[in-house]
């Protein structure tokens, strides 16, 4: 076991620096750079650029500022921001909150649906609602995520008014109902995805499981059909489910980007896009590193447990 | 000439099976109509429509669907958005076809080599696959959008680097697989060329896993240019896209929610056809893959 | 009272002499900072939450630091300069005790040698005294080599620095430059006692929670999201009257407009309502909706080494088929007024007198015709081997630019011009492409002056052309021997109607060399609760909350 985990955190080490020496390569080719923003400015003269580039080190070769970074990050240190010198931490911290709110509440109802659309298309294998969760899983997979943000907004905020179309909260009212009567329309939109996804998944982990001996046996001892798919089914089928939910998560990220660009939320996917309005290459860098290591993160764990459970991957 | 007679030992053995499967597939057929019907329709149809999509008048602004001869009414400027949709649909489904052309050939190359080289080789490449595919695809693109000048090109180019990984792991698994069958090692037996095993008797069986997956990243591509578009990165005016006719609808969802909503429901129609296409292509072609 | 004896405590004669250094003639206005005559029913005492929504997010709270325009919000909240312009383009005394001149011997005659008077009831949020020393500190800072300052124009020019007593400071410049004073309200003072003790001043934990000596103290910042100012009780001028001062920021400009509709901000702040939404938001009930003039230029500048624009023919053809009232009044709603001219038209320097563009196409062909760039096969006209086709680039994503380009693309194709677009994205686009004269023609809106000074000599100076190794902005690579000579006796100048001759010829030549074509000055529509009261926007600044210490609420 031990092995396996060294294997694999040695493994993922060397992805997170080649992710970083790609991501470190696109900003560097990037024409504009830092200082664009005061391209505009009546009172910034070319001298007063070319300082602000040396001050951050922007003059330096490439290769060289990688290896400045990277040693830095090695001792933990992420630089600073360059809106403001905030620590790059600091400044990804403030925005972890509210995207992993977001990620956090969509996930719990992609699970709660997914599981229910998938196991009753399970059971009633072949019925209408089978076919139909089917096919509109297949259609939820098509639709672009900000297209359905903003087809939401126009039903329940432009037209009923039922729900605000964006903010994280009412400034002055910091309540928990307030919170969530924010949170309903963006957690709905950004579970679509995770719904059709977990649903097919659940679908087929729970065909697999029902063909099995101990279920058949468990019937066969009369246990209720409800019971025997709560603890024995379900019970199997959610392990290899957390494999997936690890192989998930570039593309949650991906959506509570746009799903946070649609509802004016203030999490990490609005702050890459500012940062990269700003070309505020530490707060990118930051964030892809982050993002990066939350997905390795994801693969590791599920591999591990999956190892746990199953010996035999150990082998191979 | 025995070589060939070795490799077709194998022969296209799904050719006719498949086709029939693909056939009774429901939702395949439907998808299959409707992207012909929609490609065919984005290429004539700008000619049959009695308006320009470039044409500008101030007057006609706004418009709602059904408007005079604006059937699906008019964008800020007063151009007509039936025919914009279809131009952009020229755009969009090109740089979608020709994006997945991009990542097959790549990923295809990548995933025979690391199949079939096996040892350093491979783990260099599969452990770049995994670099790449570490990177939420979007943060990936749109650092690149920022960086580069938008042009069709460049777009497409960048879809293509962020959607190879996955037909390269596909195609290193069947290689892999594929290896160690009898015409591969009759072929080797026979001297035959590393590359010319590689690129003349193996891939040839692989492609029913290439094919699926050129489906199903025909619609994945057509759904990032759609994302970049949207965050404005991606294709840029006046050339319309898909993407970029949302881009600015969303100032307008209260005054003018067809802009919204018209052009969205093209992007949805097309990927969910390509995506029935490729679900009827897996089950026909017994193919299996995991990545949905 | 005291307390608010601060802004306009100064005399007639005194509001005399700073015009003669600030700009404007004609305007005495007695309540130059908009105290507004029902004033009654403010409370003395803080109540009551502003929330201003900005589609752009403050993050740069040490005022001297490299920031844009959306920052200086907080930083007139929470900091003070020696001075500030106020809405007629006056300087006007602020933590310093007056405003120094030729006359009363605060500057001398030869623009050389200056002298500052401070106020000495000033305070920093945390009960140090406000001194001569600060202020010396800030100017040293500001040219400090490791840190990094915004502008260090002008600044640069500062030499020998000198605390006289902890109300009086005194320094030379390296040359004549008229313009210091304007950049002086742009300059905000910060505290030495703190700044002092940090090792390094660009990531000093006071760049993220600022002590200043303005109305409002730093309350707290929920990033991403919202940032609170809370009253400085003991502010040394007039105000402040609300309690809490709150910038929301809202990315999203239809959703900024929305929540100004919704009544969840107050006010609509930096890039304010969009001009389509113009018309609905002036009916809103219990709302106050303004034009209000920017001073940026909506431009379209030429690079004019770019062979198809050598000749002025060819530039007076491209402008002369540009339908400006189409586009004004189809694309902006009427919103924006035309204008010929970089200078805003608030401005005491304004010139009034310029030719006016007047829109046809026919003109435009003949002039084109007449300097023999005559229609090829393919339609586009052309001479001696170049075409008259060129690229237009705006920032990619801004819909209304967009708008207007693809109009003009379309009035330029009918008399045989070839205008593609080519968009960028903004971190690219005013980058090298822009300083270094990369584009073809580039459409943006510029702003030409710093504070309410004339000076324009970055823009237009042949010494400013970056592209040849100058060191300014002067993008469209002018260069006229004439307009250099204006700009360098203007510089130098501290008489107003001597700058105002100089500057109305600059315009003169400016508008018949077209190096840029002005399209219109750019108007905001601002909208604001009818409930709150003492907003007046002043076109002299960058932001819509420089005098947030007079705002106060009604209910």
């Amino acid at each position: 076991m031990r092995a396996f985990l060294l294997s694999r955190l040695s493994q993922s080490l060397v992805l997170l620096v080649i992710v970083s020496m790609i991501g470190f390569v696109i900003l560097s080719i990037s024409p504009g750079g830092p200082l664009s923003q005061q391209g505009l400015d009546p009172g910034m003269t070319q001298a007063d650029i070319a300082r602000i580039k040396e001050q951050l080190g922007l003059n330096r070769p490439l290769w060289i500022q990688y290896l400045d970074w990277a040693w830095r990050l090695v001792q933990g240190d992420w630089g600073h921001s360059f809106r403001g010198g905030t620590p790059v931490l600091t400044v990804i911290g403030r925005h972890v909150f509210a995207t992993l709110l977001l990620m956090g509440t969509s996930t719990m109802i992609a699970i709660a649906v997914g599981t229910w659309i998938g196991i009753r298309g399970a059971t009633h294998r072949y019925s209408l609602f089978d076919y139909l969760a089917t096919a509109g899983a297949m259609v939820a997979l098509s639709i672009p995520t900000f297209w359905f943000g903003l087809v939401g907004i126009y039903i329940f905020s432009l037209r009923l008014g039922w729900l605000p179309a964006g903010n994280m909260y009412t400034i002055g009212d910091g309540s928990a109902l307030n919170y969530l009567h924010h949170l309903i329309l963006p957690s709905i939109v950004l579970s679509l995805v995770h719904v059709a996804v977990w649903s097919r998944y659940m679908r087929t982990a729970t065909l697999d499981a029902i063909s099995q001996d101990f279920v058949k046996t468990a019937r066969a001892k009369g246990v209720s059909e409800r019971r025997v798919l709560m603890k024995h089914v379900v019970g199997n089928a959610l392990l290899p489910m957390i494999t997936l939910a690890g192989v998930q998560l570039p593309s949650i990220l991906t959506g509570a980007l746009v799903t946070e660009t649609v509802f004016t939320w203030p999490g990490m996917g609005r702050l890459f896009l500012d940062s990269l309005n700003y070309s505020d290459y530490p707060v990118v860098m930051g964030l892809l590193m982050f993002s990066a290591v939350l997905v390795i993160l994801g693969n590791l764990i599920a591999d591990i447990v999956v190892a746990i459970v199953d010996p035999r991957i150990r082998l191979a | 000439m025995t070589a060939l007679a070795v490799s077709t030992a194998p022969s296209r053995w799904w050719h006719s099976r498949a086709a029939y499967r693909f056939m009774n597939h429901r939702l395949a057929l439907l998808g299959l109509a409707m992207i012909t019907l929609l490609t065919l329709a984005c290429v004539v149809g700008p000619y049959l429509l009695p308006y320009d999509s470039l044409n500008i008048d101030l007057r006609a602004r706004f418009a709602p669907p059904m408007t005079g001869n604006h059937y699906l009414g008019t964008d800020p400027l007063g151009r007509d958005l039936a025919a914009r949709l279809l131009m952009a649909g020229r755009i969009s489904l090109l740089v979608g076809f020709s994006a997945m052309l991009i990542s097959i050939v790549i990923g295809a190359l990548v995933g025979v080599v690391a199949g079939y080289r096996g040892g350093w080789i491979s783990a260099v490449l599969m452990r770049t696959v995994d670099g790449f595919l570490s990177f939420p695809s979007i943060f990936l693109v749109l650092a690149l959008a920022a960086a580069l000048r938008p042009s069709p090109l460049m777009i497409t180019v960048i879809i293509a680097l962020t959607k190879w990984m996955e037909v390269a792991r596909i195609v290193e698994t069947e290689v892999r697989s594929l290896r160690e069958r009898e015409f591969v090692q009759a072929s080797r037996m026979l001297g035959l060329s590393g590359t010319h095993i590689m690129f003349r008797e193996i891939l040839p069986n692989a492609m029913g896993p290439i094919i699926v997956a050129a489906s199903l990243t025909v619609a994945r591509a057509i759904l990032l240019e759609a994302y970049i578009s949207f965050l404005g990165y991606g294709i840029q005016p006046p050339l319309p896209s898909w993407g970029n006719m949302l881009n600015g609808a969303q100032q307008y969802l209260a005054s003018a929610p067809w802009l919204a909503i018209i052009p969205g429901a093209a992007i949805t129609i097309a990927v969910t056809s390509f995506n029935f296409i490729g679900d009827g292509l897996r089950d026909a072609l017994d193919v299996r893959n995991d990545h949905i | 009272m005291t307390k608010r004896s601060g802004n306009s405590s100064y005399s007639r004669r005194d509001a005399l002499r700073v015009m003669a250094i600030g700009g404007a003639a004609s305007l005495l206005a007695p309540n130059l900072l908009g105290k507004p005559a029902y004033g009654q029913t403010r409370r003395e005492k803080p109540t009551g939450r502003i929330i201003v929504g900005l589609s752009q997010e403050p993050t740069i709270f040490n005022p001297l630091m490299v920031k844009i325009e959306v920052d200086d919000g907080v930083h007139f909240s929470v900091f003070d300069a020696l001075f500030r312009v106020d809405p007629k383009g006056v300087i006007q005394p602020n933590l310093a005790a007056e405003v120094p001149s030729q006359k009363n011997g605060g500057i001398s005659e030869d623009g050389l040698k200056w002298r500052v008077r401070l106020r000495d009831n000033v305070r920093w949020h945390d009960g140090a005294p406000f001194t001569a020393e600060d202020v010396k500190f800030t100017l040293e800072l500001i040219t400090n080599p490791k840190f990094r300052s915004w502008r260090t124009a002008g600044h640069s020019l500062v030499r020998d620095i000198t605390v006289v007593s902890p109300q009086e400071i005194t320094w030379r410049m390296e040359e004549a430059f008229a313009p210091y004073l304007s950049f002086l309200t742009e300059t905000f003072i910060v505290p030495k006692h703190i700044l002092e003790k940090e090792a390094d001043p660009n990531t000093a934990a006071f760049n993220q929670a600022p002590v200043g000596t303005g109305a409002f103290k730093w309350g707290k910042r929920v990033a991403g999201d919202h940032l609170e100012l809370v009253a400085n009780p003991d502010y040394f001028g007039e105000g402040p009257y609300i309690n809490q001062l709150v910038f929301k920021y809202i990315p999203d400009l239809t959703v900024l407009y929305t929540q100004f509709k919704s009544g969840d901000i107050d006010l609509v702040g930096q890039a304010y309502i969009t001009p389509d939404n113009y018309q609905e938001a002036r009916k809103l009930p219990d709302r106050v909706v303004t034009l209000v003039p920017r001073s940026s230029v909506e431009t379209i500048y030429f690079n004019l080494e770019r062979p198809q624009f050598k000749e002025l023919a060819v530039r007076q053809a491209i402008y002369a088929a540009i339908d400006r009232k189409a586009i004004l009044e189809g694309l902006y709603y009427g919103v924006p007024n035309a204008t010929e001219t970089f200078m805003p038209r608030q401005s005491f320097y304004h010139n009034p007198n310029l030719p006016v563009q007047e829109f046809s196409l026919k003109q435009a062909r003949e002039i084109l015709d007449k300097a023999g760039w005559l229609p090829g096969r393919d339609g586009i006209r052309a001479k001696d081997g170049v075409r008259l086709s060129f690229a237009n680039s705006a920032t990619s994503g801004d819909h209304l630019r967009e708008q207007v380009q693809q109009f003009l693309k379309q009035s330029l194709a009918e008399i045989g011009i070839e205008m593609t677009i080519s968009n960028l994205p903004s971190a690219v686009i005013f980058g090298d492409f822009w300083v270094k004269s990369q584009f073809d023609t580039m459409f943006a809106g510029i702003t030409y002056l710093i504070g309410a000074d004339p000076d324009v000599t970055n823009r237009f100076h042949s010494r400013a052309i970056a592209a040849k190794g100058g060191r300014g902005s002067n993008t469209a690579q002018y260069a006229n021997p004439e307009v250099d000579a204006l700009l360098d006796k203007g510089a130098r100048s501290f008489d107003p109607d001597e700058r105002r001759a100089i500057y109305h010829k600059v315009q003169e030549l400016v508008r018949r060399d077209l190096p840029f074509m002005p399209l219109y000055q750019s108007t905001s529509v601002h909208g604001c609760k009818s409930a709150i009261r003492g907003v007046i926007p002043n076109p002299n600044t960058r932001t819509e909350s420089w005098n947030a210490a007079s705002w106060y609420r009604t209910a």
